[in-house]
């Protein structure tokens, strides 16, 4: 009688659970390693934010079917603490990787992805090597080339005949600065490079060269936060002759614009959105009220970026799922066949893994605003030109 | 190439005075107690923030705060020293590690406190030009800080060498015993020592928030350039500091007017390790006596 009632029980629980089960959400472990501290911090928690965003909006639009738990690990900006967060995150059994910032960590981390055989997609790095090592599950949703594209195209609208570049040492930044100045070379446009180290605080020796020796029209930045606000300040007390200070990533956004206003007056660099941002689309108006509720703020370039990869990772695994060939490799396939128009315009990956219709924009700091100068089509307003902040 | 090798000259003057600043207390507790102090270049970074704080939320010109940085810098500067000073074995080994430890824990407090971005002064002041006869460029925060630089320099070595405190410090640095039968209490003289450092790392922070950058991670690489200085100039040696900062100042700049800008580090050190290998004591340390 009594194994007769413990078989019983044991019988009503197996339906219960697999009654619960038939309803329960199915749960995705989705994996994330950032520098949240150490030198890329900043850029880190930025990519953070937006990664945290796509997963709270996948969770509440897929509520009832799917929940995703995004196990994050701090790298420290450091590649071999992200080597190490990639194999505790394929230990804890995640279905693949979003995150990664700096080539330098990106390289040996989507190494270590590889071998672990998940898929990794990232917004971080962008060296040109990155997609050339024939890892079938390494995706990237911007690339070198789309902002050199941006950089030499304003400059060529702006008409001028030479430019010098400063640029960080470190691998992207190299790497970018190489292609602008082929691709300016190809136009015409004679460019003098200069190279300058991370840890470099005071700027006036080399734009002092670029003063006197270069005697450019322009003067580009391939660098960081902190290289730009050291060069700028370098100009404002040198007052070089040029029209222009153009810069890339981490440039023309909200926070330079609030924390730097009088240094990075009528100065460019790429940019997404406009500021104060205009979200016109129900997605991207989504986009912005979720960056709003979790942060507390407007979103920036780097909460998009990491968004739109996760996003299309989180839909890529849907898929694979459904087609139950998520544990099959099929994750990589799906991610493969994505063609979509997002907040940074179409993405669509080339058998590298690369997204070849990325093309960025270009803002200028006009007072309290960043606005989109280049190309025509996405202006958002007309550019201030000739000026540089000391000239205002 | 006349202009730019002058204007290389003065940056590299005035770079080297920062660094002469940062370098100080590192040197101060070094060269009287034998203590690297790994977490010197924190004790810089959290004043630049305290500076930080005072400018955008009281509106505080970043001069002014240097009193409420100085509470701060000080509280945990003795904090520092009453950690180290429960060190009884190794001490000189333990308090490396010790220190390390301690900078690592204050770089991730400013992190969580005040975040990853980065920040510089607001007042405009600070960031308007010097032009010396049209052909030297500086900006008034650096003509400041080489003047506060330079004046804290003698005023430490006068400390040291003229006032009971300073021989204080370095007698106990000398022979801890015998300075202790002379009626000096070593624990106290330490705690000053250590607190002149927190001192002197505060007008540091303050000049680098109103003439540079500053983020959470950039402690470590102050600590580092102060120690190069250090160990440059000669162990106890204070006018030594300015020099041996000037010079890596002035060699950094003239690599990049010359060479190139992504040079200049390693210039710097190349420069520190041919000191170390002809000179081991440091540019004006002493030799090891020989009884």
């Amino acid at each position: 009688m009594k194994n007769k009632l413990r078989t019983l029980a044991l019988a009503g629980a197996i339906a219960l659970a697999g009654l619960v089960g038939a309803h329960a959400e199915e749960t995705i472990l989705l994996g994330s390693h950032l520098p949240l501290t150490g030198k890329l911090a900043r850029v880190g928690t930025g990519m953070h934010e937006g990664i945290a965003v796509a997963v709270d909006m996948f969770n509440r639009q897929n509520e009832g079917k799917y929940k995703v738990e995004l196990v994050t690990i701090d790298d420290e900006t450091n590649p071999a603490k992200a080597v190490a967060a990639v194999e505790k995150l394929a230990g804890e059994g995640v279905v693949a990787l979003t995150g990664g910032y700096g080539s330098n960590i990106i390289g040996p981390a989507s190494e270590a992805a590889n071998k672990a055989g998940l898929v990794y997609i990232t917004s971080g790095g962008v060296a040109p090597e990155l997609s050339k090592r024939g890892h079938k599950g390494f995706f990237r949703i911007n690339n070198t080339e789309g902002y050199s594209k941006a950089m030499m195209g304003l400059l060529k609208d702006m008409g001028v005949k030479k430019v010098s570049i400063l640029y960080n040492n470190k691998e992207a930044t190299t790497d970018l600065a190489k292609t602008v100045e082929k691709d300016l070379s190809d136009q015409g446009i004679e460019v003098v490079l200069h190279a300058f180290d991370g840890a470099t605080s005071d700027f006036k020796p080399l734009v002092n060269k670029v003063k006197l020796q270069d005697k450019s029209d322009a003067i580009g930045m391939v660098g960081y936060e902190n290289d730009y606000v050291g060069i700028l300040k370098a100009g404002t007390v040198l007052k070089p002759d040029v029209k222009a200070m153009v810069g890339v990533w981490s440039l023309a956004t909200s926070k330079m614009n609030e924390e730097f206003h009088d240094l990075v007056q009528t100065v460019y660099g790429t940019s997404m959105l406009p500021y104060p941002a205009e979200f016109t689309s129900p997605e991207a108006k989504e986009f912005a009220d979720t960056y709003q509720k979790l942060f507390g703020k407007e979103p920036d370039y780097l909460g998009q970026f990491g968004y739109v990869q996760t996003k299309l990772l989180l839909e890529a695994i849907v898929r694979a799922q459904q087609a139950g060939t998520l544990a099959t490799g099929g994750l990589a396939e799906e991610l493969r066949g994505t063609d979509a128009n997002t907040l940074i315009g179409r993405v669509k990956f080339d058998e590298n893994g690369d997204n070849p219709f990325f093309s960025h924009r270009m803002g200028q700091h006009q007072g309290d605003k960043v606005v989109l100068v280049w190309p025509e089509d996405a202006a958002t307003g007309k550019m201030i030109f000739p000026a540089t902040p000391w000239s205002q | 190439m006349f202009e730019l090798t002058l204007q290389a000259l003065y940056s590299g003057l005035l770079t080297g005075a920062y660094y002469a600043l940062v370098a100080l207390g590192l040197a101060l507790v070094f060269g009287t107690m034998k203590i690297i102090n790994l977490a010197h270049g924190e004790l810089v970074l959290l004043a630049a923030y305290v500076a930080y704080t005072a400018e955008s939320q009281w509106g505080l010109n970043p001069l002014a705060s240097i009193p409420l940085a100085l509470v701060l810098v000080g509280f945990v500067a003795v904090a520092v020293y009453l950690l180290v000073g429960r060190i009884k074995k190794d001490r000189e080994l333990n308090s490396l590690i010790l220190t390390f430890g301690i900078g690592i824990i204050l770089t991730n407090f400013v992190l969580l406190v005040w975040s990853a971005d980065i920040h510089s002064t607001t007042t405009t002041w600070f960031q308007e030009a010097v032009v010396v006869g049209d052909i030297l460029y500086s900006s008034r925060s650096e003509v400041l800080f080489f003047l506060i630089s330079i004046a804290l320099v003698f005023a430490t070595w006068w400390w040291l060498t003229r006032t009971w405190y300073g021989r204080a410090i370095r007698a106990v640095s000398s022979n801890r015993d015998a300075a202790m039968l002379m009626g000096v209490n070593p624990r106290q003289t330490e705690v000053l020592s250590f607190v002149v450092a927190g001192v002197l790392a505060t007008v540091a922070g303050i000049a680098i928030y109103t003439g540079q950058v500053i983020q959470p991670s950039l402690g470590l690489a102050l600590t580092i350039k102060a120690f190069i200085i250090t160990v440059l100039a000669g162990m106890g040696s204070i006018p030594g500091v300015l020099l041996g900062a000037v010079l890596i100042g002035v060699i950094e700049a003239l690599t990049v007017t010359y060479l190139s800008s992504s040079l200049q580090e390693f210039t710097g050190m190349v420069l520190f390790l041919v000191v170390l290998l002809l000179r081991p004591q440091g540019l004006f340390g002493f030799g090891a006596r020989r009884g």
